[in-house]
């Protein structure tokens, strides 16, 4: 199992971030970090679909303390929820103030990783359990699809 | 999810981000802020109430959560506490994954620890690190004498410790990365130092395979360029140590994360200087993690062109 301490640094450096350089470049930082740091993990979603969205993260947050989640695969969506959010749960336990943003993380480093594999994703809920969702990015109708 | 477990991995990345967006001074200060300011602060509050046992017990702690194989000791009476890492196991993910986004990861703990120490009256006495996983260091509090410690279990005692290229800090401050060369404790800056106090020679750089062909290339170039993995190094020490020490070549190598580790000083050569951190820089190269890495020949080229050199 990891070291949970390490949400400590990811929340201080959001903190940071966010502080010294202004929102959005931390979006920046956020969506960048998905795209090139997670580029593996992109290819491996964009071949396997939804399924490998869902078992990808069933094997990661197997490795987060403390972590309760459920990920599965229907079709062209792959369903994430998480009941217990390992690094908001660590975070609180350990009396650390959680910065108010700290959720959209999410929405940005998941979010830049599906558009890359060509999934949409969404969130409802957080700071301590949410459901997130990785759906194909159908084209809209009418559009080329050549590229 | 920003997880723990791959956090080594995008910490270097971030490094390497803050780096490139906003440059070197606003690493050491998000080192300095965020990890030593905010984030360690599980290390400052206690410290700042019981000193160097408060330290001691963090650390060990730590050192359990991340499963690190090192030693931790405090004397009290010396007023010292030091550690031996034997196998960091925050540069070890990215050694096991291929990874090295940033010039040199390293350096974030004295980032962090220097200004930690000193917002509570302590301070370090010395470190040293070899980038393959291997380093060393020795706290104080301030207002106290201290005597340094002669451990069985000095990491320098190991033979791991003849992996890498080293980079040394003395009370606080990190020292001249190759003060033949440069006053510079940067390995890049030291690079481009000697590059432009020897450009004139129109000596060149080769890399190892032609440099143990003295037939073929029979003057001595400026430096030598040892390959990922050596060619022969045996024969590199012959024609090093043959020559005459004024007009040696400076020796450099890629050192690659994941490359079998290469005991220089075994064949009583010197550590090379590092290449990639100023490949980094100067946007030449970025390491693919697990891809086909560049020949010898091909870093020479990217070398060159970071150095503006013929």
């Amino acid at each position: 199992m990891s070291a949970p301490d390490f949400y400590f640094a990811v929340n201080a450096i959001f903190r940071h971030l966010h502080d010294n350089f202004g929102k959005p470049a931390l979006v920046d930082y956020w969506r960048s970090l998905g795209r090139e740091y997670y580029r593996d993990r992109i290819e491996r979603w964009r071949e396997g679909g939804a399924q490998a969205i869902a078992d990808d993260w069933r094997e990661y947050f197997l490795k987060e303390p403390q972590a309760e989640i459920e990920a599965v695969a229907r079709g062209d969506l792959a369903i994430l929820d998480i009941r217990v959010c390992p690094a908001i749960k660590h975070l609180r336990d350990c009396s650390r103030e959680i910065v108010p943003y700290y959720c959209e993380h999410c929405d940005h480093v998941c979010g830049s990783m599906a558009e890359a594999a060509g999934y949409v994703f969404r969130r409802e809920g957080g700071m301590g359990a949410c459901r997130q969702t990785f759906e194909k990015n159908s084209p809209v109708e009418g559009e080329s699809q050549s590229c | 999810m920003l997880g723990c477990q791959d956090f080594c991995g995008y910490y270097d990345w971030s490094f390497h981000y803050v780096r490139r967006r906003w440059g070197n001074g606003e690493v050491e200060r998000l080192w300095r802020e965020a990890i030593g300011g905010d984030s360690q602060k599980h290390y400052s509050g206690p410290a700042a109430e019981s000193g160097l046992r408060a330290l001691y017990k963090t650390w060990v702690n730590t050192g359990e959560d991340e499963h690190c194989d090192w030693t931790f000791t405090l004397d009290e009476e010396k007023n010292v506490l030091r550690w031996d890492m034997r196998e960091c196991p925050s540069k070890g993910f990215l050694i096991q994954n291929d990874r090295q986004a940033d010039e040199d990861y390293c350096n974030h703990c004295m980032g962090w620890i220097i200004p930690m120490l000193g917002s509570v009256g302590a301070e370090l006495t010395a470190h040293e690190h070899n980038h393959c996983g291997q380093c060393w260091a020795e706290m104080r509090m301030k207002d106290r004498a201290s005597e340094p410690l002669d451990l069985p279990i000095d990491i320098r005692k190991d033979s791991r410790w003849n992996r890498g290229y080293l980079d040394v800090w003395l009370n606080d401050q990190r020292q001249p990365h190759a003060p033949g060369l440069s006053d510079s404790s940067d390995p890049s800056d030291a690079l481009e130092a000697w590059q432009r106090a020897t450009a004139a020679t129109n000596l060149p750089i080769v890399t190892d395979v032609q440099y143990n062909h003295p037939a073929q290339y029979p003057a001595s170039p400026r430096a030598v360029l040892i390959g990922c993995p050596p060619q022969d190094l045996n024969s590199t020490a012959t024609r090093y140590f043959a020559t005459d020490p004024a007009i040696r070549p400076l020796l450099l190598h890629a050192y690659l994360p994941a490359e079998s580790f290469i005991d220089f000083i075994a064949s009583g050569l010197p550590r090379p200087l590092p290449i990639v951190p100023l490949l980094i820089r100067k946007k030449q190269y970025v390491h693919a993690p697990g891809a086909v890495h560049p020949t010898t020949e091909q870093f020479l080229a990217l070398l060159k062109a970071a150095l503006g050199a013929k």
